[in-house]
């Protein structure tokens, strides 16, 4: 087991509250959207992919505690697929402009809708975050299979979801003061400067 | 409604915190498991039952009212449009019965307790401490972005207006959030260092709780039925 | 010699300056030191540098030698060596609660369990500490509804528990009512009885009457450090703006320096 830094340590408890409070902004707004994983992602392009499937993790086990429903923790192989993807995706440059982060956030929808629709149909027939149970009861009502309603309603929803959250994530990176991200010796790379 | 821990002596109080949820966990893998449109309804009663005797009604109410909006929608997709309400009321009943196995569990677990008894078997420190310091860490970031809000509405922000407007308007939000978030990591990371966190020592746990006999009979018999109920379900 | 420093330098990471400069001092057993300046003048960052959290946690480079209990805090083989030996306490008491504690007993036996200690050596620790921070009638509260003042005193238990070898306190005093400030400062002695005490605070109205030495720094670098009498009350301290209060109002009054660095020194000097 890989020794922790007490940076992490006090680093990841942080990011995962934030995964968690992005949503109150999201619904205050009233934008249909979770943002759910912008701390797993800032993470990633902070201190890499490792980090961040640990963020991950943490974030799907607490969520499913905080939620009191048990089956979102059968959505974790999402939150892991989220967080290597974002951290290869930094490595890559990704978070360098805001073009690159908005395209790189699209096939992160597109990955989490395939990963987590069969999860959702499989397993729970479907029925999980009421928006995505909203958009798959119209489209069966359009007679559209089960199974397409299901991924249509993940893929729009996690379409939107991701690209917004890249973009938001590479917009915090630029903001950040240079002395926060010389702390993190992978930020400077992921978003273009020091 | 509750979620959460509920402070309590009752039975599942009284058990050791990794039976509440070894029984949580087999009664998921067993909604899977065992066959027939019925089961999951027959292991969501018995659970019931449970929280009767345990003193943790409260639970069930809650699992009513999570599961309900699930089972219309489930009724409306696979009964009324897909003409098989078998379907629906298994998924119903399972969706049920797991929410409310876990619901006890929670309700039954304090954290702290239960950090004690993975640091009394030696689970990595490191895993214990980042659920205990994140279940203390997001109630206190979800009133700091409510204080977030408040203090950029009364600098003019608004939230309503084209969808462009209120995406533009999550990044003051956002920004706040997480330099603030930044800066108490930093200081954080110093106290954790000094206070021997990261030391490699083994911790001592502070009051781990007792596992009686009976605890141990539970959680082996709980494994035993899922075995049973897994086999049984590849043969047939 | 409790710390020993030698030319060291330290510049945080992405900074254009260095935050010290070419310091050498020591600090002994048995002696309350004093570490004071203008804001950003480098205290902090030399109590960082002595337990090696700078730069291991902060970042940055260091150069020169520092020795601290006999070990180079910046190597691995010395922080392990160090674990749990040096007592570091923050100017913010709710940064460094654990996350983890539901009861100020646990809280304040944080430290010690992470050592590995026996659970009667942490009761016993414990006890003790609360006893002597004050805190006993809290030991069943909940450590995040205390007040400021509370939760300081609380984490002050939590450092003393660990039973360190050196204590390092920022502004210790800072979210503390003036009698609760008092008790603190009043208990400095007791610790430092066969340890180091480095206390980093701009409280030096207080502190002056306490303290056996103090260290003066400005812009990282060391420009004055000996007995409170002689460094608070020269001229130069006035000039900086480090000089305690009746200090500043004995040169406005035209005296010469020396100045009176307390109101009990000034009594003496003017009513005989």
């Amino acid at each position: 087991m890989v020794r922790l830094s007490a940076r992490l340590l006090a680093l990841i408890p942080l990011a995962v509250g934030i995964n968690l409070a992005m949503g109150k902004f999201a619904s205050t707004l009233s934008l249909p959207v979770f943002l759910d994983t912008v701390g797993t992602v800032l993470v990633a392009a902070l201190a890499g992919p490792g980090a961040a499937v640990l963020t991950g993790a943490v974030s799907q086990t607490v969520f499913t505690v905080v939620d009191g429903k048990l089956m979102w923790l059968a959505f974790m192989p999402i939150q892991l697929g989220v967080a290597v993807y974002a951290g290869l995706a930094a490595r890559a440059g990704v978070f360098r402009s805001a073009w690159r982060a908005g395209a790189g956030g699209l096939g992160l929808g597109v990955l989490a809708a395939t990963l987590s629709w069969p999860i959702s149909l499989l397993l729970f027939g479907g029925v999980t975050a009421s928006g995505v149970s909203l958009i798959a009861t119209i489209l069966t009502a359009l007679h559209i299979p089960v199974a397409w309603a299901v991924y249509g309603a993940s893929l729009a929803t996690d379409l939107l979801d991701k690209t917004i959250s890249f973009m938001l994530v590479f917009t915090i990176l630029q903001s950040l003061p240079s002395r926060t991200v010389a702390r993190f010796p992978l930020a400077a790379r992921a978003r273009g400067r020091a | 409604m509750i979620i959460g821990y509920v402070a309590g002596e009752g039975l599942l109080h009284r058990a050791h915190p990794f039976t509440s949820l070894t029984i949580a966990a087999g009664v998921t893998l067993l909604a899977f498991a065992l066959p027939g449109t019925l089961s999951p309804w027959v292991l969501a009663g018995m659970l019931v039952v449970l929280a009767v005797a345990a003193g943790l009604t409260g639970a069930v109410v809650t699992t009513l009212v999570f599961s309900a909006p699930l089972w219309v929608f489930l009724g409306i997709i696979y009964g009324v449009f897909g003409t098989d309400w078998a379907v629906a009321a298994v998924y119903a009943g399972r969706i049920s019965a797991i929410l409310l196995a876990f619901l006890l569990a929670l309700a039954a677990v304090h954290p702290g307790r239960l950090v004690d008894a993975l640091v009394a078997r030696r689970v990595s420190f490191a895993i214990a401490y980042l659920l205990a310091a994140t279940l203390q860490a997001v109630p206190r970031l979800q009133h700091r972005a409510a204080t977030i809000l408040e203090a950029q509405r009364c600098r003019g922000l608004r939230t309503g207006g084209s969808p462009w407007r209120r995406i533009r308007s999550i990044v003051p939000l956002a920004i706040p959030l997480v330099q603030g978030a930044l800066a108490e990591a930093d200081d954080r990371a110093v106290a954790l260092e000094v206070r021997g966190a990261v030391s490699g020592c083994a911790r001592t746990p502070l009051s781990p709780p007792r596992d009686h006999l009976l605890d141990r009979v539970v959680r082996w018999g709980t494994v035993l039925v899922v075995l049973a109920a897994v086999v049984l379900r590849v043969v047939t | 010699m409790s710390v020993r420093f030698a030319g060291v330098s330290f510049r945080y990471p992405g900074a254009d300056e260095d935050a010290l400069r070419n310091v050498t001092l020591a600090f002994q057993p048995g002696e309350v030191t004093l570490l004071t300046g203008t804001s950003g003048a480098g205290c902090s960052t030399l109590l960082l540098t002595a337990a090696g959290l700078a730069p291991h946690v902060t970042g940055g480079t260091r150069t020169g030698e520092v020795d601290t209990l006999g070990v180079d805090p910046m190597t691995e083989s010395g922080r392990q060596a160090l674990a749990g030996r040096i007592g570091v306490l923050l100017a913010t008491p709710w940064t460094q609660l654990s996350g983890m504690a539901y009861t100020v007993h646990d809280e304040v036996a944080f430290g010690p369990a992470n050592l590995g200690w026996d659970r009667e050596e942490i009761r016993a620790h414990v006890h003790e500490s609360m006893k002597v921070a004050g805190v006993s009638h809290l030991a069943q509260r909940d450590p995040r509804t205390l007040s400021g003042g509370e939760l300081q005193r609380v984490m002050f238990a939590g450092v003393m528990a660990m039973a360190p070898d050196l204590y390092l306190l920022d502004e210790p005093a800072a979210e503390l009512d003036p009698a609760a400030a008092g008790d603190l400062y009043a208990m400095l002695s007791t610790l430092a009885l066969d340890r180091a005490v480095v206390v980093a605070s701009t409280d030096v109205d207080r502190l002056a009457e306490v303290v056996d030495r103090v260290v003066e720094l400005e812009h990282g670098a060391v420009v004055a450090d000996g007995p409170p009498a002689v460094v608070l009350g020269a001229a130069a301290a006035v000039e900086r703006g480090t000089a305690p209060t009746v200090a500043v109002i004995a040169h406005r009054a035209g005296v010469p320096p020396d100045y009176p660095t307390s109101v009990a020194m000034a009594a003496r000097r003017w009513s005989a």
